[in-house]
Formats: structure tokens, sequence, C-alpha cells
């Protein structure tokens, strides 16, 4: 197995257009948290709006351990990128037949679409590794002392990344072409699976909760506004959604090896 | 032990039929060509035979077994079109290909050096011309030295000096005692390095064998005169097969390797007709190809 990673490397190493938007997600997942870190601390040194503030956001999400349930909500917002980075090294392999070339000379179809699952799985984990870093580096700067207490978002992140990188796959598989797998990824991500979730949580109540990316979007609510937010809705119900999630990454995965290894390529 | 053996091999896309129960086999050292004109099943049939098309039936087997991913590795295939990462380079693309086919990196260099692409190795694929990509493809085939090639169209996009060295490249793999099997729609390729020929015609096969059976072709005496009598004479020649008028010329067909232009011009002479013209030559290919096709 190690070998075909070390295959998979050799397509990665020298491929400038992924590095260059690897390099530029990590950056921003630094970034898009230290945007937030900045302007609700903003807010809370703000004399008029101090106690307004404080009662609709509570202490300072940046310490521990509210830090790590903070970082992993920003951060995810950048979830869809590593999506697009696994849409395009897998479409780049359609459209330059190569994923043919690769059946032709020696691999099986197995062992191809293996190589690319343990690739989501990786980015997964680099996103995960890179947002605990973060999540770190901020709970230290904060006067709150350190503690793994909260320490679960980071692995709902990681679910969560997970799942986004799957769903992408599953897509590249079904669709083939790289432009309108970046498009319906993009559309369904931004949009339409609000849209669905709305609908349906409209004729039964918040089961538009359990959609397949909204089911692990939930599982880390917005930190600072958790406190307006538990007026308004009902509290979801974690178990479930984090089971729900689960059951959606082995359904991804059975329907990208299914279409994968039955299909004409 | 056959080195490809297909078995009533169908395929379908939607109504069209690429492939209707197509069996043959390959023997060990055979150049074996696949002959047909464009669409007719050739790159499907290589396809399936390579895992990336599933059949609607029929099977398989390659070296004796039915076909699977570590026989695949011991094959050199070139299908379709070359398929390189175009933004790395030639000597990255072949040590993807030497990974996966689980040999040596060193030979990367002698493959290259054979296609004659050796000093454009560190170029991006972007770069290459379709002629040097078919070049770089076939470099790819022969990582690892295999018993067995498989060519789909090898000469496709290349100048007149890569058609020829790569004629001559495939005679000397035969020379060494490999295996090739190649899918042309050039008869005249074909002919000249296969010594075993299967037809397809919109999915059918409709002849396999040796070369020889399969395509022999009568040699064609054209004449021409002025004379009043020529036509008569003509028609009046013994032994031929055949009489086809071309332009003013008449053409007066023979067994194959009978054709004798002395024999021909004594003849006429003795019945009072002087030729002012006289050549031997061969039923074009693709006369016979048409002739094969055509009864069906």
């Amino acid at each position: 197995m190690f070998s075909l990673l070390k295959t998979e490397w050799l397509k990665l190493k020298n491929y400038k257009t992924f590095w260059i938007l690897s390099l530029l997600y990590i950056f921003c997942i630094f970034a898009i948290n230290y945007i937030a870190h900045f302007f609700i601390g903003k807010i809370l040194t703000e004399k008029v709006a101090k106690g307004m503030a404080e009662m609709v956001i509570g202490v300072s999400p940046f310490g521990f351990p509210d830090v790590w349930k903070t970082v992993s909500y920003m951060s995810s917002f950048l979830n869809i990128l590593p999506g697009f980075l696994i849409i395009l090294l897998t479409t780049n392999e359609y459209s330059y037949k190569t994923h043919r070339q690769n059946i032709i000379d020696g691999w099986s179809r197995k062992q191809f679409i293996r190589q690319k699952i343990i690739l989501c799985e990786i980015f997964a984990i680099i996103s995960t590794i890179v947002t605990a870093i973060t999540a770190l580096g901020f709970g230290l700067l904060s006067d709150k002392a350190f503690t793994w207490g909260g320490f679960k978002y980071i692995g709902y992140f990681f679910i969560q990344a997970l799942s986004y990188n799957l769903f992408a796959l599953l897509l590249a598989v079904l669709i083939k072409r790289g432009g309108l797998a970046f498009g319906v990824y993009f559309l369904y991500t931004a949009v339409l699976e609000t849209l669905f979730s709305n609908i349906l949580s409209h004729y039964s109540t918040n089961a538009g909760r359990y959609l397949p990316l909204e089911a692990s979007d939930n599982l880390i609510p917005p930190p600072v506004l958790e406190n307006v937010q538990k007026t308004f809705t009902t509290i979801p119900d974690y178990q479930l959604l984090f089971f729900a999630s689960l059951i959606y990454l082995i359904i991804f995965q059975v329907i990208i090896r299914w279409k994968f290894l039955k299909s004409d390529l | 032990m056959s080195v490809l053996e297909v078995n009533q091999l169908t395929k379908t896309y939607g109504p069209v039929k690429a492939l209707t129960n197509v069996s043959f086999s390959v023997p060990e050292g055979a150049v074996f060509g696949i002959l047909g004109p464009n669409g007719s099943g050739k790159t499907t049939l290589l396809s399936i035979i390579m895992d990336i098309l599933k059949p609607d039936s029929g099977s398989y087997t390659l070296l004796g077994q039915p076909g699977n991913h570590m026989i695949r590795k011991k094959i050199g295939t070139l299908l379709e079109t070359p398929n390189f990462y175009h933004y790395l380079s030639g000597e990255q693309n072949l040590k993807i290909a030497a990974r996966i086919k689980e040999c040596d990196e060193r030979d990367i260099e002698r493959v290259l050096k054979i296609a004659g692409i050796y000093n454009r190795k560190h170029s991006p694929l972007s770069s290459y011309s379709l002629g040097m990509k078919q070049r770089l493809a076939i470099a790819s085939c022969l990582l690892g030295n295999p018993g067995v090639l498989v060519f789909d169209e090898p000469t496709n996009g290349l100048d007149p000096e890569g058609i020829a060295d790569i004629r001559s490249l495939i005679i000397r793999l035969r020379e060494e005692g490999k295996t090739i099997i190649m899918a042309s729609h050039l008869l005249d390729e074909v002919e000249k390095v296969c010594t075993h020929v299967a037809i397809l015609q919109k999915g059918n096969l409709l002849a396999t064998g040796h070369v020889d059976e399969i395509l022999t072709h009568d040699d064609i005496v054209e004449i021409h005169s002025t004379h009043s009598e020529f036509t008569v004479v003509a028609e009046s020649m013994p032994d031929k097969t055949g009489l086809s008028r071309n332009g003013m010329y008449i053409q007066l067909m023979f067994p194959a390797g009978t054709a004798n232009a002395e024999k021909v011009n004594r003849y006429f002479f003795e019945k009072g007709v002087v030729l002012s013209h006289i050549r031997i030559t061969k039923k074009s290919l693709e006369t016979k190809f048409f002739e094969l096709t055509q009864k069906q």
C-alpha cells in the first residue's frame, strides 16, 4: 500500500496548482481565525457595547476550552477547498485519461480508487492538524489555562472535513467532467443544501439537519451566538448527528467504489 | 499456449453494437493485426482486455489466465491515445508507469533512447507534439521489457520518419520473439509487419488467420495500346482471373505471383497488337479490403 501512495505522491509532487492552492488554504485557516479573533476582541473591549456583547457572545470564545470549538467552526467555512482539490485531481485523471493508463499499466480498479479515498483522508487529517494547531495557538495567547475540554470539536471537524472531501470525490467520479463537478459541488454546499434542508424541516421538524453534509455541519454549532440560538431553535441531537455523519461517510465510499469498479472508464 | 484468447465478446453502447460475439486467439510470438475501419470496434476490443470497459457478455484470457492487473503489468499497452500527466516531464511520467508496472526505474533511460525521445525527457508533456507523445507512449510500453505488447494505432500522429521507426521497432521486437497485438486501420501497415490478422467491421469479426491466407491478392498487369483489336485480344488472354478497365488502361488479373509481363507482351505481339504501356502492379489492399467487407 505504501508503494501505491508513493506513486500517488509522484503525481502531486510537481503539480504547481495543487501546491499553491494548498498553501493558500492553510494560510487562510490562520487568517479566517485571526479575523474573527480581531473583531470579537474589538467588540468585547468596546466600552459602550461591552455589556450587550457579553450577553450575546459570552466570554471570549478564543480562550480554552471554547477555542477548540470556535476555531473548528471558523475553519469549517474553508472545508470546501480541499474538496475542490479532490475534484481537480480526480477529474484531471479523467480528462487526460490517466486513470485508464494507470489501470492499463497494472493497477487494479480497486487500487486506483482506494488511492483517491486515502487522499481524501490525508487531506482531512492535514486540515484537522492545521486547525488544531491554530486553536492551540489562539488558546495559548489568551489568559485562560490550557485544557483538553472541548477538544472533541477538533474530532468533529475531522468528520466534517472528510465528509466534504468524500462528497467531492463522489461528484468527481459520478460526473467526470471538471467544470460541471466544480459547479455542482459549489452550488450544493453553498446554497442548495441549505435550501433542501429548510424545505425538509418545513415538513418534518429539524429533519433537514440530517442531510449528507448538513449533518456534519451541525456537529459544530456557531460558538458565539449559541446563547441567542438557544432561544430560537431546539438543540440538535448531537449523538444522532454524529452517527448520521458516520453513516454518510460509509455511503459515500460505497457509491464511489461501486461506480468506479462497475462502470466503463 | 495462446497469449490472448477472446471468447464471444459482445459490447453495446446504448443502441450501438460495438462488438458482436467476437472470438479469436493470438498465438505466442505472433504479430497479430486487428484490422478495420474507424468505428469497427478495435479500440473497444482492446479496452475490454485491459479492463477499461466492461463487456456485456463473453470472456477473455491473457497468458492462459482470466485477465487481472498482475498480468497487465507484464504487458506493454498503448491504447487509443497517449495518456500522460500534462504538468510532468516525459521522464516523470515514465517513473509513474514504472512504479505501477513494478519495474526498475533504471529501465527508463533505455526505453527513452529506443523511442528516440531521450533528449526531451526533461520537457513538460504540455510542450510535446502529438508525435513526441506517441513516441513517449511507445517508450512506456517497452518499460520492463514485456513479452507481450499491445499497440493501438501505433503510428498515429507520426511523420514518415516516425512511421518507419515504429515499423522497424515492431519488426525488431518480433525478431526478439515478442508477441505483438496491433490494431490499425492501415492495411499497408498490417501487411508489412503482421503475421496474423483479424478483420473487424461494425463489431463483427469477418475473418481471422494467417496474414497470407486472409490478405492474398491477385497480381495485375496494366496494359495499353491504340490498336483497334486491343480490347478483343485482351479479353482472349489465357490464364487470367479477371479484367477491368482503369481509364485508358486495361487491367488483367492473374493469381498471386504468376503475372508475367513477357508472356503478356508476347501474346499481344503474336496477335498483331503492339502494347504502348505495360506495368505489373498489385491489387491494392484497399480493394481487397472492400471485397472482404462487401461479401457480408
